[in-house]
């Protein structure tokens, strides 16, 4: 396993620095001159290349890269061109906002489609199966930052339940954090959840036409062990496989979940640092966020050759 | 493309969709268009989704016609955030505009939206991915680590990097949209041209000298088509919601442009006064996403055969009124059956149910070996797992009694009879590497019915379970005790199924063609072992087989099926000296023998017909050498003339038969 989880993780550099490299020749493109943006138009040419050359945007292009990969390499990503805060620390602030919401809707997606999922698949074709299965095409198709708004309106602005916004760190007050995330993660786990489910049940289905499930039923086993032992546990390659796609747009749905609830995440400081082409930040941004999302579906990898054993190293 | 070693990469569909594109590659078998058409059309639920999608197109089209408001004026001041009635049907936003006239209006930039990236994503994706594939080579390997690489990036930060390069704005972040699920459609089509490759008639367009163009366009994009129309209306409905949702974000729709994500982003700023002006853009964007998806889903179950799905397939053996045609069981048996019947609905729920075992009964005496002979479609096997409550969904099983060791099983639930499987009865499958869980280890599937009927122990059971498999025959058990499956020969994992199925010691052994999925030259060892451990253990066996070689190695008795029906039982040595009824004298000719070495291998004419072609008269009729047209009339009882086989003729006809050469075994193949 550690030999399999080395590997993984060395195979993960060249991809980022490719990732890097894209995000980096990408948000380059941008013709628009951040000096004449941050002092406005009437400002001096002198001052305006005193501002480039402050924030590095005069050096060629290949040298600017160089200088940001060698740093981001080592954790510093650079200062934000508006505030002057350093990135890397803002960052740092932002990550749990948006793990806890990205890995809490992953849990209740999980826990809601895969035990839905099972129900269904073991009762394929009845009643309960067809109204769980047109469920999940609604759950798939609301909007996450609708049923946000929604949940928002209805727990918060009307019951006052839950805090409609903000943020409060586990390690601060326990209570408070999952009061704030109970909200969000549901709004953002509600088409994962209708996405695990289907994939749930159709392998489920797939894995009970299995020889083996007739021979764990020969063997006079219960239908509970046959189900969730036998069945479950080779259902569960092809939904880790989805989960780990999940984990992509769960980040994606972050940024639209973390706008509704007005959450500090790292989705807030991305979409501001979009309309205001602030680079410095949007790189971290987009780097931090691929970066967990590669090192999640590394995880993803190991819990994989867990549960299928052929793909194990010797 | 779910390989583990991509999964390191997510191939992101950015819908978060339930892996259908994967799904579509898998099971598309293509249906010409014709045909087609007629299917999708029966698909009711895909045809109202295409309706309302219709109504919502025409709704943006007419949008002038329907409303008299602007959808970016209000009509005057003061009029913000009136609730729905009167002037204004679906009332009004925070600045006074009414909500009715600006969801019209909406569509039309929803509809727009999506088909702009729908579009940017076929454009670049399209000819990205039949490059890839088409080429194979270096130029695959470069480009795909490079769309690896993109797809790292979630699809909606990568979109958002996109607009801040080159800012923001509703058709600029579309096009963003597009640019990344290109992506996903190039993948899709790499994916699909390198399936249709493989297929001879690219290689034979090739050969006959066609241009890569040519052969790209003639031959592969129709091949291609059906995945993609099914992918690109997915999109459509992730476009929309990514329209929504960049607009609600900021980087989309202005505030003068009534796109639905826009509306949205406004009713947040009044959310804490009112809740309505959320409603009706939301469920704009819900509705024509749902639909969209149903369409989907609808064009791919009309694109590819549906992966047919069961329950959890058992069911117990029902009791049945059914008259018998056999006499009363024999007390002293292990198992005896008495007019056992199976029927399966037919597969499109019409009709009558098919029988496909019919009245079958028979007995197994203490440490006899009895064999049900016939080849496939016999309904032996269906037949054999029908006794202890096996039968495969949506098969139903009904017998007048099923008599286990002296306790009736007919009319037993699921938990009464799970008690005696693996208990009482053990089972050997035909194909062992597939019979075996590929998840656990064997020492495990061995202890497990140890620990659930004997009440063992963990450790106890390993050790069991260990004595086991040196019992069968398995080198060094110590060592292979925490093996997988896959770690196993044919030969040696059906060892490990025998073990398992021998684990509790029962009175009864079902052995479904336990050889004919190996080697044939372990065949002889597993029967060997077979043989042995009945003979050392007193067990009953039944022997599920189709051949003949197998019968003579091991049987006692045998009982030949065709079609459903038993149509001889006997002694096994009589039965092969001198068969009875046409067919099993049919089966006896086919056997390969050695001292008959001139001459061709004599074979029955034709297969055992499908159920629903079963006459009421003889089953065998249509391939029989001896048959008349009165065999048809009516049904043929089991015993005609004292003879215990399945023929009206069985007096006059003289059949030939097989001598076994040295007295002992028979031949096997």
């Amino acid at each position: 396993m550690l030999k399999l989880a080395t590997g993984r993780l060395l195979a993960a550099v060249p991809l980022m620095f490719l990732v890097a490299t894209i995000v980096f020749v990408l948000v380059q493109a941008n013709p628009v001159d951040p000096a004449e943006v941050l002092l406005g138009q009437d400002a001096s040419e002198e001052a305006i290349n005193a501002t480039r050359a402050r924030l590095g945007v005069d050096r060629p292009f290949v040298t600017q890269y160089a200088d940001w990969l060698s740093s981001a390499v080592r954790g510093d990503l650079g200062t934000s061109w508006f505030s002057g805060e350093a990135v890397t620390s803002d960052v740092a602030r932002r990550v749990p906002v948006t793990l806890s919401l990205v890995f809490g809707s992953l849990l209740v997606s999980l826990a809601l489609g895969v035990s839905l999922g099972v129900a269904a698949a073991v009762r394929a074709g009845r009643k309960v199966d067809r109204f769980v299965s047109v469920l999940a095409s609604a759950g798939l198709a609301a909007p996450n930052f609708w049923v946000a708004l929604l949940l928002a309106y209805l727990f918060s602005v009307r019951y006052g339940w839950f805090p409609a916004v903000g943020y409060t760190g586990p390690t601060d007050d326990l209570f408070g954090w999952v009061r704030h995330m109970t909200l969000p993660c549901l709004a953002l786990g509600t088409s994962a959840a209708a996405s695990i489910f289907r994939q749930t049940r159709s392998s489920m289905i797939g894995v009970l036409q299995q020889d083996y499930i007739r021979t764990s039923l020969a063997k006079g086993m219960p239908r509970r062990i046959v189900i969730l032992q036998h069945a479950l546990r080779n259902a569960a390659i092809p939904i880790v496989t989805l989960a780990g796609f999940q984990v992509s747009t769960l980040f994606g749905g972050a940024i639209f979940v973390e706008q509704v609830f007005n959450m500090p995440g790292l989705g807030s400081m991305g979409v501001d640092a979009v309309i205001r082409n602030n680079v410095p930040v949007v790189l971290a941004f987009v780097m931090v966020t691929a970066l967990v999302a590669v090192l999640v579906n590394v995880l993803l990898d190991l819990l994989y050759a867990w549960l299928n054993p052929k793909v194990r190293p010797a | 493309m779910t390989s583990p070693s991509t999964a390191l990469v997510p191939s992101v569909d950015p819908a978060g969709d339930d892996g259908g594109t994967r799904e579509t590659v898998a099971t598309s078998a293509h249906v010409g268009g014709g045909r087609a058409w007629r299917r999708f059309r029966r698909n009711r639920v895909a045809l109202f989704a295409a309706l309302v999608l219709s109504v919502v197109v025409l709704a943006g089209l007419f949008a002038p016609l329907l409303t008299s408001f602007d959808p970016n004026l209000g009509r005057r001041l003061g009029d913000g955030l009136r609730p729905p009635g009167g002037e204004y049907w679906l009332g009004t936003d925070h600045v006074g505009r009414d909500i009715y006239t600006r969801l019209l209006y909406g569509s039309r930039y929803a509809i727009l939206s999506g088909a702009q990236a729908v579009v940017i994503a076929l454009a670049i994706g399209l000819p990205l991915g039949l490059t890839m594939g088409y080429f194979r080579g270096w130029v695959d390997r470069v480009m795909m680590r490079l769309v690896e690489a993109v797809v790292a990036i979630p699809a909606i930060v990568l979109a958002l990097a996109i607009v801040a390069a080159t800012g923001p704005g509703l058709t600029r972040a579309m096009t963003a949209i597009g640019i990344v699920y290109s992506m996903v459609i190039a993948r899709l089509a790499r994916a699909q041209v390198l399936a249709a490759r493989e297929e001879l008639y690219v290689d034979a367009a090739r050969t006959v000298g066609s241009s890569h163009k040519r052969v790209m366009w003639r031959h592969i994009l129709p091949n291609v088509a059906p995945a993609l129309i099914v992918q690109t209306t997915l999109l459509f409905a992730t476009a929309v919601l990514a329209e929504a949702g960049l607009s609600l974000l900021g980087v989309g729709a202005r505030s003068d442009q009534a796109s639905w994500g826009r509306m949205l982003a406004d009713a947040r700023i009044s959310l804490n006064q009112a809740l309505w002006p959320a409603i009706p853009p939301g469920l704009a964007v819900f509705v024509t996403v749902l639909s969209f998806n149903t369409l989907g889903d609808g064009l791919r179950d009309t694109f590819s055969r549906e992966a047919r799905g069961g329950r959890l397939g058992v069911d117990s053996v029902r009791p049945s009124s059914r008259p018998v045609d056999a006499g009363p069981a024999d007390p002293a048996a292990v198992l005896s059956a008495r007019g056992l019947w199976v029927e399966f609905p037919w597969p499109d729920g019409s009709g009558d149910d098919l029988a496909v075992v019919q009245d079958v009964s028979f007995d197994i005496a203490p440490g006899e070996v009895l064999a049900l002979v016939g080849e496939s479609g016999s309904g032996k096997s269906v037949a054999a797992l029908s006794l202890v409550g096996l039968v495969p969904d949506p098969g139903r099983a009904t017998a007048a009694s099923v008599n286990l060791a002296g306790r009736e099983l007919v009319g037993l639930d699921f938990e009464a009879l799970r008690r005696l499987r693996g208990r009482e009865v053990g089972y050997i499958f035909q194909e062992p590497s597939a019979a075996l869980n590929p998840a656990f280890t064997i020492g495990r599937q061995i202890a497990e019915p140890l620990r659930e009927h004997l009440g063992m122990g963990r450790k106890e059971a390993r050790t069991r379970a260990l004595e086991l498999l040196a019992r069968v025959g398995i080198p060094s058990p110590a060592d292979r005790i925490d093996d997988y499956p896959h770690q196993f020969s044919g030969g040696m994992a059906q060892r490990v199924v025998i073990a398992m199925a021998l684990a509790c010691e029962p009175t009864l052994l079902v052995a479904d063609e336990p050889t004919t999925a190996l080697d044939v030259t372990v065949q002889g060892q597993v029967l060997d072992l077979i043989g042995d451990l009945s003979s050392d253990l007193g067990l009953s066996v039944l022997l599920i087989t189709h051949d003949l070689g197998v019968v003579a190695d091991l049987a006692d008795r045998a009982a030949v099926m065709y079609a459903g029906q038993i149509v001889e039982t006997g002694e096994v040595a009589t039965m092969f000296a001198n068969p009875r009824h046409p067919y099993t004298e049919g089966l006896l000719q086919a056997i390969p023998r050695n001292e008959r070495r001139s001459g061709a291998l004599a074979t029955i004419p034709g297969t055992v017909p499908p159920p629903y072609a079963w006459p009421a008269g003889c089953h065998f009729h249509g391939r029989c050498a001896y048959a008349e047209p009165a065999c048809l009339a009516q049904p043929i009882p089991l015993v005609n003339s004292g003879v215990p086989a399945r023929c009206r003729r069985v007096d006059e006809l003289v059949l030939g038969g097989v001598r076994r050469s040295d007295g002992t075994t028979g031949e096997r193949m």
